[in-house]
């Protein structure tokens, strides 16, 4: 028999509650689990080993802030940390500038049958590895290569770009700019078209629209895009290795250098993290701006 | 008579092969409230976006006080548009919303400011001028949207549907907002809506609109009692639409000779440039409107007169439409007040006989 609420004459029917959170449960556990074990895991002994000790190039359980004080205390880890994230940060400039006229045109100049064309040409960048694209910039930058000899035919250059910092990033566009160019599309696409013509309407110049209008309703998705473009240029390893030449280097080059000279695993463990908590702070700092809505009284 | 504010000169609009604007001759003076009505798809709103320049015409010229505007872009000129969806900006709030298109011509911020908040103060909505436009009702974003157009003082204002989206009740108060801001400030009001109780009850002029083309301009009455032709009688109103062949013809009047019996119906028509005379045997369509047809349970003595069938009522507070039908099958309607129908002893069997004057009739062109 069941119950019946004298007052609203339904059913009791607890355990159905419960029966529902264990399903849902079930859907959830497996990406729980696999955060925990591959990336909760590992990140937790990561900072545990940025308190390990190494003695005669062996790793030792230990709780000492020496590793600390030693990378904090050396010249060439902060040099590479300003320049890692000045690199960075320049990327995260020059590609969210190159790629937004694209972007615009691409939201509001195009038919949708050339913009679905041209995202999906976008996306066929990341079926090839991205160490070969980077390699095949070699032909192009090398002093003997395509373009200082277009150049030549002007009477300029030869210029030296492999191994600098414009190498550098260069080989960050390549890894970035055609995301960001999509992600800013999405963002403009989804603009409402009744709004921008408002803002013509209300006697605003088409240019003046696009920072007056269209730059604030796109806002999340334009620093959405911006931050994914940091995020991958802080953490890359390849460009700076194979186009910037690796001297200086930058923090990802820095731990495998710090590996490789007398296995001080726990020292490129304190670079890891220091990158971990520069990428969160700024990771949050960018959400935080871009889910900002005003203050409402 | 004074030079008009606004001309249309032969304009036409075709979005590739859709005509939505086919031919259009219409000029607007300073200081109206123009109501341009139709169904959907009559180019009404095509003809306020290309006032506003938001569209180009394809054909034909647009003045607005005297200078040919087909050239002139959007923001280049001074007519802002109230929008059906509002288009306030969710990045701004209600104050900067209003003070957005003084921005745009760089006035100077304490202007602007003082200026925003004297609108929003006129329409009542200055306590929510430091809110999210998000926040606000629909009331409210309305008010917002109408300062925000008038900030700049325009001489004239377009609207696109504004009260589509209100409550019935809101509509009715944010009408007498809309005519009586429009009598002080003296400005040209362009206003355009699918509803006809809206046209009538604001504008001073109504152009209803069909596939493209004028069907009838003309005052909110003349449109109303005197349609000129089937399109405007049926969109219009509730108007019973009865055609026939003429038997005579005189100065006065036409004997319309229909299959439910024999009318009189003036010849007097709303079309004075088009004034098409009649002759005998044409084939004549006139309109009777649903509440100026007497309906009794006796057969009256006078000339125009129908018997029917009562099919059914439609009770609307105030007001009743009852249904009905004739032997051969032609629906008619009326509507009565009410109170006028307890008199009339409806719910029992049998015929129903319309009546009504000569002069009530109207015949349609076209």
């Amino acid at each position: 028999m069941t119950s019946r609420d004298p007052l609203t004459h339904q059913v009791a029917n607890k355990p159905t509650r419960k029966l529902f959170d264990s399903f849902a449960l079930s859907w959830r556990l497996p990406i729980i689990v696999w955060q925990t074990l591959f990336f909760l895991g590992p990140l937790i002994f990561m900072v545990a080993m940025s308190f390990f000790l190494v003695k005669n190039y062996r790793m030792q359980e230990a709780f000492e802030f020496v590793n600390w004080s030693k990378m904090f205390s050396r010249n060439y880890f902060w040099d590479s940390y300003f320049l890692t994230f000045t690199l960075a940060t320049l990327s995260t400039a020059i590609a969210s500038l190159l790629a937004f006229p694209a972007s615009f045109a691409l939201a509001f100049k195009v038919s949708p049958a050339v913009r679905r064309w041209a995202l999906f040409l976008l996306i066929i960048p990341f079926f090839t590895s991205y160490l070969v694209r980077i390699f095949s910039w070699y032909v192009i930058l090398a002093e003997s290569g395509a373009l200082n000899a277009l150049l030549d035919t002007f009477g300029l250059g030869p210029y030296t770009m492999l191994n600098t910092k414009f190498g550098t990033l260069v080989g960050y566009m390549t890894l970035t700019l055609p995301l960001v160019v999509v992600l800013q599309t999405f963002a403009l696409s989804n603009i409402d078209r009744n709004l921008v013509q408002a803002a013509h309407n209300l006697g605003c110049s088409p240019f003046r629209s696009i920072y007056a209008v269209i730059m604030p309703l796109a806002k999340t998705g334009l620093i959405v895009a911006a931050l994914f473009c940091f995020i991958l240029s802080f953490g890359d390893f390849v460009s700076p290795y194979y186009l910037g030449g690796s001297k200086p280097p930058t923090l990802p080059i820095l731990i495998i250098d710090t590996t490789k000279s007398g296995q001080q695993w726990p020292r490129a463990a304190v670079v890891a993290v220091v990158m971990m908590v520069t990428l969160i702070t700024i990771a949050f700092a960018a959400l935080a701006l871009a889910y900002r809505t005003r203050a409402s009284r | 008579m004074n030079t008009p504010l606004v001309v249309f000169e032969n304009v036409a609009k075709h979005f590739g092969d859709f005509v939505a604007v086919k031919e259009l001759n219409l000029a607007i003076n300073a200081g109206e409230f123009i109501a341009i009505m139709g169904p959907s798809g009559c180019g009404k709103t095509t003809t306020l976006r290309m006032l506003a320049g938001l569209d180009q015409p394809s054909r034909g010229s647009i003045y607005i006080g005297e200078q040919l505007m087909n050239d002139v872009r959007p923001h280049q000129r001074d007519t802002p548009l109230v929008w059906q969806s509002l288009a306030l900006f969710p990045f701004l709030n209600a104050r900067e919303n209003v003070e957005f298109g003084l921005k745009m011509r760089n006035q100077d911020a304490q202007i602007r400011r003082s200026k925003a908040m004297e609108w929003l103060e006129r329409l009542g909505v200055a306590e929510f001028a430091e809110r999210n436009v998000d926040t606000l009702s629909g009331g409210q974003r309305q008010r917002v949207a109408l300062a925000r157009s008038l900030v700049t003082e325009p001489q004239l204002l377009l609207l696109d549907e504004p009260l589509s989206a209100l409550d019935a009740h809101l509509v009715i108060r944010m009408q007498s907002v809309l005519t009586q801001l429009q009598r002080e400030l003296g400005i040209t009001f362009v206003y355009v809506t699918h509803s006809q109780s809206e046209a009538f009850a604001m504008a001073d002029r109504v152009v209803v609109m069909s596939n493209g083309e004028i069907a009838q301009a003309g005052v909110p009455r003349d449109i109303y009692r005197e349609p000129a032709n089937r399109f405007v009688a049926e969109f219009v109103g509730r108007n019973n639409i009865i055609s026939g062949t003429a038997n005579t013809v005189d100065e006065k009047s036409i004997q319309v000779k229909a299959p439910m019996g024999t009318f009189d119906v003036p010849t007097k028509t709303n079309t004075p440039d088009t004034d098409k005379k009649f002759s005998a045997g044409d084939m004549v369509t006139f309109v009777i409107a649903a509440d100026l047809v007497q309906v009794t349970r006796t057969k009256p003595k006078t000339e125009n007169s129908v018997e029917c069938s009562l099919i059914s009522e439609e009770f609307v507070g105030s007001m009743v439409t009852l249904f009905l039908e004739t032997a051969d099958g032609t629906e008619f309607k009326v509507q009565l007040q009410e109170r006028e129908l307890s008199t009339l002893d409806h719910t029992t069997e049998g015929a129903f006989y319309l009546s009504w004057q000569s002069d009530s009739a109207h015949v349609l062109h076209g």
